[in-house]
């Protein structure tokens, strides 16, 4: 079982930095470095899924996500009980990008569609449109949140 | 009566066993001329009354912090009749450092084992009849929150009272010659009866601050000290220095006493193997930056739609009151397009964004990561030299400068405070924050966050490197070291994250309601006075204000500001969110939005030169009286006002330049 979370945490490590790295080039890019944007994904409607949206800091993020993972996984090879601490932080931060992408896609459509409350005309917005629509954040956390149920009693002793 | 000093570290539990000593027989106030607070209480036993003095939390007794003052003169100068000393059981190497200290002060020490519990979930097993033996004093087991202890407590208080012969010398190996022979000093020139003279010659060989002082100042004090610098000299080739050298045997001492009468080895507790991720050396920073980003996104992106909503709202409540008063004048000042309604309810917009960062905030204090942020900084900090604990007042000055300010006081040496206030102010408020997040808004829309990040890391770097320019010309002398306390982890609470949100909140509305208002009043009446003939105009170019502003442009023209920019920044002075206030009241922004206009008159680089000169120049007013009182001194006061001044303006003005000459004006 250990075996396979690990490969498992091994694996999620290596599209997080994948992503992460996509994303501070994309960054890098919409700064002024001489280039084109970079995507890794499915072509549907003209929109990449996932969308790699040009942002250094969150391209920090998804990479610091990544690393966490891998750590935990070299710490879990030299068979060292640190490997834990790794694979729940890196959870944790997954968890709270994936969080963060749902608020944002939440904050987004109402911003679009309160000022038909007000009598006004609606503005424009949908999943296609919004560059958070669906990103990298929002499918590594969906694919990290089952690795819940091999926290649960780690949370339970954090929180003790 | 018997008088008892509790002590320990803190969170050790001494207020949870203080409490159930003496029920509700406290009375709660501060230590004589200091800010520290006092607990005190009476409970009977067995007949015999029993007064407990709970004392500030510590894990030395050296003289670096106000608290480790208090405790050591109130054992030394009070001499209680029982000193309880609370330690927790898992995790005793720290906690048992304190113990040596309080036994070489030569109190009768009774030691609270408290935590067993935990202890035993993290696989300790400990032999408390051993550590009796080992320390030579009583030892109580204890689960504090159960109550588990408190009688067996109490009854080795009572017997530990009536022992009339006390001695227990802490042996420290090869030390013991040199204190050997400095006691023997000490003892034919009688100096203090207050003392230990065995723990007075530790410490004059240490070279504590407060004993030297006080030797310096006796009648005989000159022969002690001459006599100190001789022993020094024949020994310090060979024990090094003496603080470090004692430092080191105690532990050498506790490391012996766990060895013997702790079994098992503890188990890697979750919270420790978090926290070798969290606080990892390489990752630990990435790790702080990633979620310092995600809070401000979360800030940014949640908090929008409410900001429009609520602006919208005050766009439609302004025009229904136009023309309320039925004064003209009074009716232009107040809901007019330059009026004052335009300017509050464009800050006011920013409640949803101010109250969600609280939120967010308040979310990260209580899950016990905030202390965590603060060790890391600490560490950067202490490479550079600099005290740790200037992190607390940098955390405490993103929510509001003053705050920070006053945060300054747990530091105890009074350069390393200094330095600690006169940087706080670089380090961006709420109310600035407000004002970057109108401007990045307009300008860099999808990157806003990005730009908000990187205003903030500014602050926190020049607020390093000021404090280390500080520490390398001004302050050459010794920092105090700091003891970070790492917290456990805990689920963060919502109602906690909404209460703090509210409070902090509350107090934002009652500055709109009071400063800021006053201050928009003013540059409403100034906007609508016409500066020759002083009476009113609805033309702002031949107000008053416009020609204090053009006045002032001609120093901003090299930053390419117009006159409205300079006044809304000589007004922040008042309160920082004046800024927004009177930008969007001189610009006139009530129909087109403030964002849109200030896109018309201004390219993205000069304005984020403008955003990092608001974070830089000059505190609010109420900060400054603030750096004032903590620093009972006009002259720090005026240099943080003119050397922040000097440090915006030539940072703004490097930041216009540069970034044309690099990438030109159309970035």
């Amino acid at each position: 079982m250990k075996k396979i979370i690990l490969c498992y945490g091994g694996f999620l490590g290596i599209l997080y930095v994948l992503y992460g790295f996509l994303q501070v080039y994309n960054g890098l890019i919409s700064w002024g470095l001489q280039g084109d944007v970079l995507q890794l994904g499915i072509e549907i409607y003209e929109t990449s899924i996932p969308n790699v949206f040009p942002d250094v800091f969150s391209g920090v993020a998804l990479t610091t996500t990544g690393l966490l993972f891998l750590t935990s996984t070299y710490h879990s090879l030299k068979k060292s009980e640190y490997y834990r601490g790794y694979i729940f932080a890196a959870w944790l931060l997954s968890i709270l990008l994936m969080l963060l992408n749902i608020v944002e896609l939440f904050a987004s459509f109402i911003d679009a569609y309160y000022p038909f409350l007000l009598g006004y005309k609606p503005g424009e917005w949908s999943l296609a449109t919004d560059p958070w629509g669906i990103a990298p954040h929002l499918i590594l956390g969906a694919l990290a949140a089952p690795l819940y149920l091999v926290f649960r009693d780690f949370i339970r002793e954090l929180t003790f | 009566m018997i008088r008892v000093a509790l002590m320990g570290n803190p969170n050790v539990g001494k207020s949870v066993i203080f409490n159930n000593l003496t029920g509700s027989h406290q009375k709660v106030g501060n230590w004589p001329g200091k800010t520290v607070e006092k607990k005190e209480g009476f409970f009977e036993y067995n007949g015999e009354k029993i007064y407990v003095v709970d004392l500030p939390g510590t894990y030395s007794l050296t003289a670096y912090s106000v608290e480790e003052i208090i405790a050591r003169n109130y054992i030394v100068e009070e001499k209680p009749d029982v000193v309880v000393v609370v330690i927790d059981a898992s995790n005793l190497e720290r906690n048992l450092y304190l113990v040596l200290q309080v036994l070489e002060l030569g109190a009768k020490v009774i030691v609270a084992l408290n935590k067993m519990d935990l202890a035993k979930a993290s696989s300790i097993s400990i032999d408390t009849a051993k550590l009796e033996k080992l320390l030579g004093v009583p030892v109580v087991p204890m689960i504090a929150p159960k109550k588990i202890g408190i009688e067996e407590l109490c009854r080795k208080i009572v017997e530990m009272a009536k022992v009339k012969e006390w001695s227990i010398k802490i042996r420290y190996g090869e030390l013991e010659k040199v204190i050997s022979e400095l006691t023997r000093d000490l003892e034919k020139e009688e100096l203090f009866e207050k003392y230990n003279t065995r723990w007075l010659a530790i410490k004059l060989l240490e070279g504590d601050p407060q004993v030297l002082e006080e030797i310096e100042k006796a009648p005989k004090g000159e022969n002690i000290l001459g006599k100190l610098e001789k022993i020094k000299e024949i020994f310090e080739e060979k024990y090094g220095d003496f603080e470090i050298a004692f430092v080191e045997a105690r532990y050498d001492i506790v490391k012996q006493i766990i060895k013997k009468a702790v079994k098992g080895e503890k188990k890697l507790a979750a919270s420790d193997a978090l926290d070798q991720a969290l606080l990892d050396k390489y990752l630990g920073i990435p790790i702080f930056i990633s979620i310092l980003w995600m809070m401000f996104q979360f800030t940014f992106i949640a908090s929008t739609p409410f900001s429009n909503i609520l602006s919208d709202l005050l766009a439609v409540l302004s025009e229904k009151l136009r023309g309320a008063t039925g004064i003209p004048h009074l009716d232009y000042l107040l809901f007019g397009e330059y009026g004052v309604l335009n300017g509050i309810g464009t800050i006011l917009s920013f409640i949803p964004l101010i109250m969600t960062l609280y939120f967010a905030m308040s979310l990260l204090e209580d899950s016990g990561y905030m202390a965590r942020a603060a060790f890391l900084i600490d560490r950067a900090m202490k490479k550079l030299g600099l005290t740790g604990k200037n992190v607390i007042p940098i955390i405490l000055g993103f929510g509001c400068n003053i705050a920070g300010v006053y945060g300054t006081r747990i530091i105890a040496g009074e350069e390393d405070r200094i330095i600690a206030i006169v940087t706080n102010p670089l380090i961006p408020c709420t109310a600035r924050l407000a004002v970057f997040t109108v401007i990045a808004a307009a300008f860099w829309e999808f990157a806003a966050v990005n730009v908000l990040l990187s205003l903030y890391i500014l602050g926190i770097l020049l607020s390093v490197l000021m404090a280390l320019a500080l520490r390398k010309t001004v302050f050459k002398g010794i920092y105090s070291p700091f003891i970070v306390e790492l917290p456990p982890y805990q689920m963060p609470s919502l109602k906690v994250a909404v209460t703090q949100m509210w409070i902090r909140g509350s107090l934002f509305f009652k500055k709109a309601g009071t400063t800021i208002l006053l201050g928009l009043l003013v540059i409403g009446l100034l906007a609508t006075t016409n500066a020759s003939t002083l009476t009113f105009t609805e033309n702002v170019e031949e107000s008053l204000l416009a020609s204090l502003g053009k006045a002032l442009q001609l120093l901003f023209e090299p930053l390419n500001w117009d006159w409205r920019l300079v006044v809304a920044a000589f007004f922040g002075f008042v309160a920082k969110e004046i800024i927004i206030g009177a930008t969007a009241m001189l610009y006139g922004a009530s129909e087109e939005g403030l964002p849109a206009l200030l896109n018309q008159y201004y390219d993205p680089l000069t304005m984020y030169a403008y955003m990092v000169f608001i974070l830089v120049y000059v505190p609010c007013i109420a900060t400054l009286a603030a750096i004032r009182q903590e620093t009972g001194s006009w002259k720090w006061t005026i240099f943080t006002m003119l050397y922040e001044i000097l440090l915006a303006y030539g940072l703004s003005f490097l930041i216009v330049h540069i970034g044309r000459f690099l990438v030109g004006a159309g970035i």
